[in-house]
């Protein structure tokens, strides 16, 4: 409960912080209309030519991307600026002050800022999502399993850029990560099945990009073989909980600015 | 005179970003994404979907990679910082034009980059024999001018970005905008031929097919030079700098630095 409310005041003070810059919202927004038009346009390229992204119907197709698209809007509202600021943190040793207060530490740094640059993409992958899954004709229960997934995939995407973020204390400046992480979800935007075996599985067991966008929406639609889609829960609260063991272990390397 | 300002401005430069080597490691693994594309393509005309076989995909998607490589820029974002923080104040004091400071910036980080290029390109070639084919010197050094051509374009264009600083506080989303226009409509998604007809159409009066797609069609063997293509850029780059030229001389007079 008292997560929550600290988790109120960041975001509505971060978001009136940004709201002084109104000009570069408009441009935001117009941003990821063209954006989100341009995915739409890659998927129709391959439809187009004949080519069914390894065995999808185009609106299922949709589903996927529109969890890239989610993936890639909390990048944007949340990860990008609170993982940038960890090592921005470790270089001037203002880590300090976060770690003395009394506020699980790891919260603090993810969840102190919100970029609300990323609110267009969000509402925009929902509606993605909204669309894909009515046009392949979800019921009930596959709506109930759209959630749960996307929930996961945040999870999971969150854990993964946390991880990376983490090496910060060794290597102060590497705030580049997030961005490579942002562009492997890139890659997440079209279903697994869609490229080439080698790059399949390198997609599904090296970076776990198949678990990010295609196993939700497989969850969603009710296919894929077996068990593996639910694997994204598992992988999700796998990597989540190792972030945390490597935050911990982490800030035991970490020396301040003047000590 | 003006060799010697040049020379000794690309190597503290090239210094400087040796020190980065970590970051530009990063920043080019995030540049990877034309390999997945490959990927998708290749998928496709394994399955006898698309006019291309799987080999020209991987040939066209590397020389993607390398056209995006060397068009990095980020203009935008050093000056606009120089004008905030007010360290414009300090270059203003020297008889040179911050903008060759940025350019060879640029220049210089080209000097660190190009070795892990190579590095990438032979693993690739390991990776996909066959992929990799010497396009002959012509078509190799029209590549290269286009290139050449595309890196400038891309930095006046962002460093007329950077310029708005002296007018707006946050000016650098514009050029988000103009990143993500690269992005869908200079042929990295697909090989350009592959675009609807009407869209080809329009987009080749824009800058955008010819910042990656003429330069990786050149090198990757789809199309004969377009003098075409040669003139739309040099336009664009004209039009740029002459943008950039007036936005400095402008802003120029606005600069108040921090606490002047």
């Amino acid at each position: 409960m008292r997560y929550l409310r600290l988790v109120a005041i960041f975001w509505s003070a971060s978001t009136a912080a940004r709201m002084e810059y109104r000009a570069a919202f408009a441009v935001a927004l117009l941003a990821a209309f063209v954006e989100t038009g341009g995915k739409l346009f890659g998927v129709y390229l391959f439809y187009s030519s004949g080519y069914d992204l390894g065995g999808w119907r185009w609106q299922e197709a949709l589903l996927v991307l529109g969890f890239a698209q989610l993936l890639d809007a909390f990048f944007l509202l949340i990860f990008q600026p609170n993982l940038r600021r960890i090592s921005e943190m470790v270089q001037d040793g203002t880590l300090d002050f976060v770690l003395l207060k009394p506020v699980d530490s790891q919260f603090w740094v993810s969840v102190q800022k919100l970029d609300p640059i990323g609110l267009p993409y969000l509402l925009l992958g929902l509606a993605v999502l909204a669309y894909g899954g009515s046009a392949s004709g979800i019921t009930g229960a596959g709506w109930v399993w759209l959630a749960a997934a996307g929930t996961g995939a945040v999870l999971l995407a969150y854990a993964l850029a946390f991880l990376l973020a983490t090496t910060s204390i060794w290597f102060v400046k590497i705030f580049n990560v997030v961005f490579f992480l942002s562009s492997m979800i890139w890659s997440a935007q079209y279903p697994v099945q869609a490229y080439t075996r080698p790059f399949r599985l390198f997609m599904t067991f090296v970076l776990p990009v198949y678990f990010m966008t295609t196993a939700p929406a497989e969850l969603a639609l009710g296919r894929g073989d077996g068990a593996a889609p639910l694997a994204v829960f598992l992988v999700a609260a796998g990597l989540f909980g190792l972030s945390r063991a490597f935050w911990r272990f982490a800030l035991r390397y970490y020396t301040s600015a003047s000590s | 005179m003006l060799l010697a300002k040049a020379r000794t401005l690309l190597a503290v430069y090239f210094a400087y970003m040796l020190e980065y080597r970590a970051e530009i490691v990063f920043w080019i693994l995030g540049g990877l994404s034309p390999f997945f594309f490959m990927a998708a393509w290749s998928e496709a005309a394994r399955l006898g979907h698309t006019a291309y076989s799987a080999l020209e995909y991987a040939r066209y998607f590397f020389a993607v990679f390398v056209a995006r490589q060397l068009a990095i820029v980020w203009a935008n974002w050093t000056f606009s910082d120089w004008v905030r923080t007010g360290r414009l104040s300090f270059y203003l004091l020297q008889p040179l034009d911050p903008m060759w400071r940025l350019l060879a910036d640029h220049v210089g980080e080209r000097g660190v980059r190009l070795p892990m290029l190579a590095a990438i390109g032979a693993v690739f070639a390991a990776l996909f024999p066959g992929a990799l084919v010497w396009p002959g010197w012509g078509p190799f050094l029209l590549g290269l001018a286009a290139s050449t051509l595309a890196f400038l374009l891309s930095f006046f264009v962002a460093y007329s970005v950077g310029l708005l600083a002296f007018w707006f506080e946050d000016a650098t989303e514009i050029f988000e905008l103009w990143y993500v226009l690269v992005l869908f409509f200079s042929g990295m998604l697909a090989p350009l031929t592959l675009y609807p007809e009407a869209v080809q159409r329009v987009l080749a009066w824009t800058p955008f097919p010819h910042l990656v797609y003429l330069p990786a069609a050149l090198w990757s063997g789809f199309e004969p030079a377009g003098a075409w293509g040669f003139a739309v850029l040099l336009a664009w780059t004209a039009v740029f700098f002459v943008v950039s030229r007036v936005l400095w001389r402008l802003g120029r007079s606005r600069y108040s630095a921090m606490g002047a």
